[in-house]
């Protein structure tokens, strides 16, 4: 995998189109929250004739405001990709096609960004919080959450003296599983 | 039972293998499974034993309002207590009526449907 910076993105994919690998196979995205403050936009392609293996390009983009060149010229293929990591990522692609490809027009939010919280259901009974035995949830033990919900303290019932959760601390508590012990 | 080419279309709990660890309701994606369970001292230990409990079900509901028949909860069952069967699902006058009571040990509860 090739790390590129960001302004050389759209001549790194170029070049590696006159070098011969001229099929695109993927565009992707990787919120890396909670290692580094970054999206990595991942881009594959393939040379099918010569049996060189695929070419990687990897590009980090600062989290806060993330934008990158389109390769939709050079690639016409990866427009749909590239709308896709817009809308779920929140990703710009600068010069590329803004409509939304999966998201109804009037949605609002990133879903794959791993601070995004699925806030519909934190107001909601999850049926896993219970214990094996147990008919009823009991409050005050190390409780179970599920994917998508923060537990309380961070989002939802966090003590309103205290500033709002950093967004690695939502992605970190939204893995779902058991409620970590908090230092106070 | 079924045939492969229509099995995907209920899922069934095998209830003796169940043991209520919870893990199906909590792989869930869609919530739809609702357990509850309490637990009962296991009798017949030999003379000095140390006490145990086991989980005695006491309900398991699938809501087919709300299931996408992923199978995940089938996958996940360390005990095999779940399986797909062949038979449809029961259609229902109103999304409350597709919640589908498979144990319910309380009196007076409706009688587990046998579809098979």
């Amino acid at each position: 995998m090739t790390e590129v910076l960001p302004e050389d993105w759209l001549a790194a994919v170029e070049a590696l189109k006159r070098d011969g690998f001229d099929y695109f196979d993927w565009l992707g995205c990787v919120d890396e929250i909670g290692r580094r403050e970054c999206f990595r936009i991942v881009l594959v392609v393939r040379n099918l004739g010569g049996g060189a293996e695929p070419r990687m390009l990897s590009c980090s983009l600062p989290r806060d405001h993330p934008r990158i060149a389109s390769v939709a010229a050079v690639f016409a293929g990866a427009a749909w990709h590239e709308r896709e990591v817009s809308e779920l990522f929140g990703v710009d692609f600068l010069g590329g096609e803004r409509r939304r490809l999966l998201l109804s027009p009037d949605f609002e939010g990133t879903p794959l960004r791993k601070d995004e919280v699925l806030a519909a259901r934190t107001g909601m009974d999850w049926p896993g919080a219970k214990e094996p035995g147990e008919s009823d949830a009991v409050p005050g033990r190390r409780r179970m959450v599920p994917p998508g919900v923060p537990e309380p303290a961070v989002w939802g019932d966090r003590d309103s003296s205290q500033p709002a959760a950093e967004p690695a601390e939502v992605a970190e508590s939204a893995v779902g599983g058991r409620v970590r012990r908090r230092r106070t | 039972m079924s045939t492969s080419g229509e099995s995907h279309r209920w899922i069934r709990l095998i209830e003796p293998a169940c043991t209520s660890c919870m893990i199906c309701a909590r792989e869930c994606p869609s919530w739809c499974i609702s357990i509850d369970s309490h637990t009962e001292p296991v009798e017949g230990l030999p003379r000095g034993a140390r006490e145990r409990t086991r989980n005695v079900l006491d309900r398991f509901a699938i809501d087919w309002s709300l299931c996408m028949y992923c199978g995940i909860c089938v996958e996940e069952c360390p005990y095999d207590a779940l399986e797909w069967v062949g038979a449809l699902t029961e259609p229902g006058p109103s999304s409350e009526s597709l919640v589908e009571e498979m144990v319910q040990a309380a009196v007076g509860g409706h009688e587990r449907q046998e579809k098979i």
